[in-house]
């Protein structure tokens, strides 16, 4: 019922409940809230930097949690909050070969998690298992962009796609049984689900356009990602057999969608000049 | 006096009879025919159609599969995961991820057979910037024989002559390198030092920066924090100036900066505070987007080349503006995320800038880096450099618009027609400008490159 109402609103053109919850204007990506929902995380650019902050939304404080100069981004909350999953990039003469790391909020240490050594190979977009022990990422360790499951704790990394097309931006479903990731094998980016194991490859969306950056919503039901199948990148909401609908609807660029742990989709915009994040009620 | 046609009819052979006698005759009477060529290309300049140059330099070397050349049909390895869309030009298809650009597309021209001769940034920079690879340094540090070549804002500012008050050329942004080592060929080379660029840049914290002033007692860029500072300043040094004798400790190029900057009328354009919240808005709150828009206001102003470097390094996660177009790795989630959303933004909202204001038709916008990008994606969803074939675009200036000139096989890697030099863009451009064959030769210069007829 909820879903239907929620569908009736975007249909008619309801206006979205948008907040703004930063203002610098700077470039940002990937934004990621915490689950108790207090926190949010984003990569910044500024400068020659790019890295990650994250954000107090009662109090406005910022802080960055690592010290490290190579550009850092992607992170992910881990589901009991308490860890972070992170990508950095080498700067020069390493650029390019980029690492997942898991960072640990209590004491601020970076355990490497997927590397390549002795090659550019660059390991990127984590997302977590919903029972925090596994990840998914993207890497190009066997010559073209894949997608790959690994265990928190170490051990063999599981490929889960082969395929001379660009496999990104994976996103684990919270019953953990489907990885919902981007793909360009039917030609144009769409978004594709698969199983944990590498099995039953199929496709959500067909559209004309890219389809990119899935995140499922806190009770499974729903996929978010962005889209410009209207003319303007914009962020969609479908259910798993249901049409995508424009919870946006606006002239600027809507980008990098994130779901807050009430249900509200963040995301990434500049309709107010810059770039910041913003978030934007679905449901009455 | 002399007949002057298409710029293309003016080298020797072209001379009539007539003409040559009437130059005959004015010899005789003490005018030589240097005098008389200089008479008529300050003539021919005067009725060119293009007053001023804004290059957008895309240091690093963008991709032209996504970007003006897309190549739907080649195989997924080379065609990338974009989609073409359509433009306003029947059948002219532009990537999904410029869309303003393709809304515009009746405002530019596209040349997809520009070819180069090197894969190495510094030399493919000079040739792009001076149209020869004379005296281009490579990355591993080799030097290229001969003396560096005058880029082409040097040679506008040359044939124009040194202007006391707005300078002739001006670079938006830092000097270009690759890792730690700086290109050659982004100045007046045998010129001289006069014209060099005036170099500015903006930061998007600190606003508008002025690289020159770090030479000046008390007076420092990094002291420069914002624009209430900077008029400041600006009061300041007037005043000092006025008062003292420092002014005469300064060379000429350093006497320019100062003169310009303390002049009321003049500093002015340096102030993009004075656009409207909606003209800084349209071209983007980040540094490409304001550098255009402050472009926008130097040529109204008077400068007649304005060179916008998008980037000073060509690595985009390392360099301190807005990232170059070197994306050998994560290409296209750079790209995307990043670099065509800012083109798409500011390019278009500098077309319509200058469209609106009646500037367009008198200034020549190109928009290239120094090569393209290998048709075959990388094994790390990058792409490499290919200086065999790739696009620039032109808009403006009296330029043809609505045009695809050339042509690149099925995968994107080599002209299959109209295969151009960026020393032929640039002649072309220049030509707009009535800097022509002749015009280069009695200012001492040796042309380079021909005439795209197809744009004119």
């Amino acid at each position: 019922m909820m879903l239907r109402v929620f569908f009736a609103m975007a249909l008619i053109g309801a206006e979205p409940d948008v907040v703004r919850l930063t203002s610098d204007g700077h470039l940002k990506q990937r934004p990621c809230w915490s689950p108790d929902g207090k926190q949010v995380m984003f990569a910044r650019h500024q400068g020659a930097t790019i890295f990650l902050f994250l954000r107090d939304l009662k109090t406005g404080q910022e802080e960055r949690l690592t010290s490290h100069t190579s550009a850092e981004f992607d992170a992910v909350f881990s589901p009991d909050g308490m860890s972070l999953l992170l990508s950095f990039d080498k700067t020069s003469p390493g650029q390019g070969d980029i690492e997942v790391h898991r960072l640990t909020l209590a004491d601020r240490k970076l355990t490497p998690l997927a590397v390549t050594q002795g090659a550019l190979s660059h390991e990127e977009s984590p997302c977590w298992s919903p029972d925090g022990k596994r990840f998914a990422f993207t890497s190009t360790r066997h010559g073209n962009q894949e997608l790959y499951v690994a265990e928190v704790m170490g051990g063999e990394w599981q490929r889960l796609t082969i395929d001379t097309a660009i496999d990104a931006h994976p996103s684990w479903s919270p019953d953990g049984k489907t990885i919902a990731f981007t793909t360009n094998r039917w030609g144009d980016l769409e978004i594709a689900l698969i199983n944990p194991d590498g099995s039953n490859l199929r496709r959500l969306t067909q559209s004309k356009g890219l389809d990119d950056y899935p995140a499922w919503s806190p009770d499974g039901r729903r996929i978010a990602f962005a889209s410009n199948r209207d003319g303007n990148l914009e962020i969609y909401v479908q259910t798993l057999d249901g049409p995508a609908i424009n919870v946006t609807r606006n002239e600027a660029i809507d980008n990098f969608p994130a779901w807050t742990s009430d249900g509200r989709i963040g995301f990434v915009s500049n309709r107010d000049g810059g770039f910041d994040v913003y978030s934007c009620r679905l449901t009455e | 006096m002399l007949s002057i046609g298409r710029m293309r009819t003016r080298e020797c052979r072209g001379w009539t009879r007539r003409e040559l006698l009437r130059a005959g005759i004015l010899s005789a009477v003490g005018v030589n025919l240097a005098d008389v060529l200089r008479l008529e290309a300050a003539e021919f300049q005067r009725k060119a159609p293009a007053k001023s140059v804004i290059l957008l330099w895309l240091w690093g070397g963008p991709s032209h599969l996504d970007s003006f050349d897309m190549k739907p049909k080649a195989p997924i390895e080379y065609r990338g995961p974009y989609s073409p869309i359509a433009s306003s030009v029947l059948g002219f298809d532009v990537c999904e991820l410029l869309p303003q650009l393709a809304r515009r597309a009746n405002k530019y021209s596209v040349i997809r057979s520009l070819r180069g001769t090197s894969n190495d940034h510094g030399i493919a920079g000079t040739i792009g910037l001076t149209g020869s690879d004379v005296g281009a340094a490579s990355l591993s540090g080799q030097v290229l024989s001969g003396a560096v070549k005058p880029t082409h804002g040097s040679i506008v500012s040359k044939v124009l002559g040194f202007s006391p008050g707005m300078p002739r050329f001006v670079a938006v942004g830092g000097h270009l390198h690759q890792g730690k080592r700086p290109i050659t060929g982004e100045g007046g080379a045998a010129l001289g030092p006069m014209h060099d660029p005036f170099r500015l840049d903006f930061h998007p914290e600190r606003g508008i920066e002025i690289p020159h002033l770090k030479l000046l007692d008390g007076l420092t860029a990094s002291g420069i924090d914002s624009r209430d500072r900077l008029l400041a300043e600006f009061d300041q040094l007037a005043q000092r100036v006025d008062r003292s004798a420092e002014m005469s400790r300064l060379d000429a190029f350093y006497q320019q900066a100062i003169s310009l900057l303390t002049k009321a009328g003049s500093r002015e354009v340096f102030d993009l505070g004075r656009e409207p919240e909606s003209a800084q808005r349209r071209f983007g709150r980040f540094r490409f987007g304001q550098c255009c828009l402050l472009a926008r206001r130097l040529v109204e102003a008077g400068a007649r080349f304005v060179q916008v470097n998008w980037s000073s390094h060509v690595e985009p996660v390392e360099d301190l503006g807005d990232g170059g177009w070197d994306m050998h790795d994560r290409f296209f989630q750079q790209y995307q995320d990043r670099h065509a959303w800012m083109l798409d933004q500011t390019l278009s909202a500098l077309l319509d800038d200058l469209d609106e204001r009646g500037l367009l038709a008198e200034t020549a916008v190109v928009v290239v880096g120094e090569f393209g990008r290998t048709p075959k994606i990388n094994n790390r969803a990058g792409r490499d450099h290919w200086e065999h074939c790739y696009s620039g675009l032109v808009a403006g200036g009296g330029l043809r618009a609505g045009q695809i000139v050339g042509a690149s096989d099925r995968l994107g890697e080599y002209p299959t027609a109209r295969p151009v030099t960026s020393a032929d863009l640039f002649a072309t451009v220049l030509g707009q400008m009535g800097i022509d064959t002749t015009t280069l030769t009695i200012n001492g210069l040796l042309p380079q490159g021909n005439l795209i007829e197809e744009l004119i």
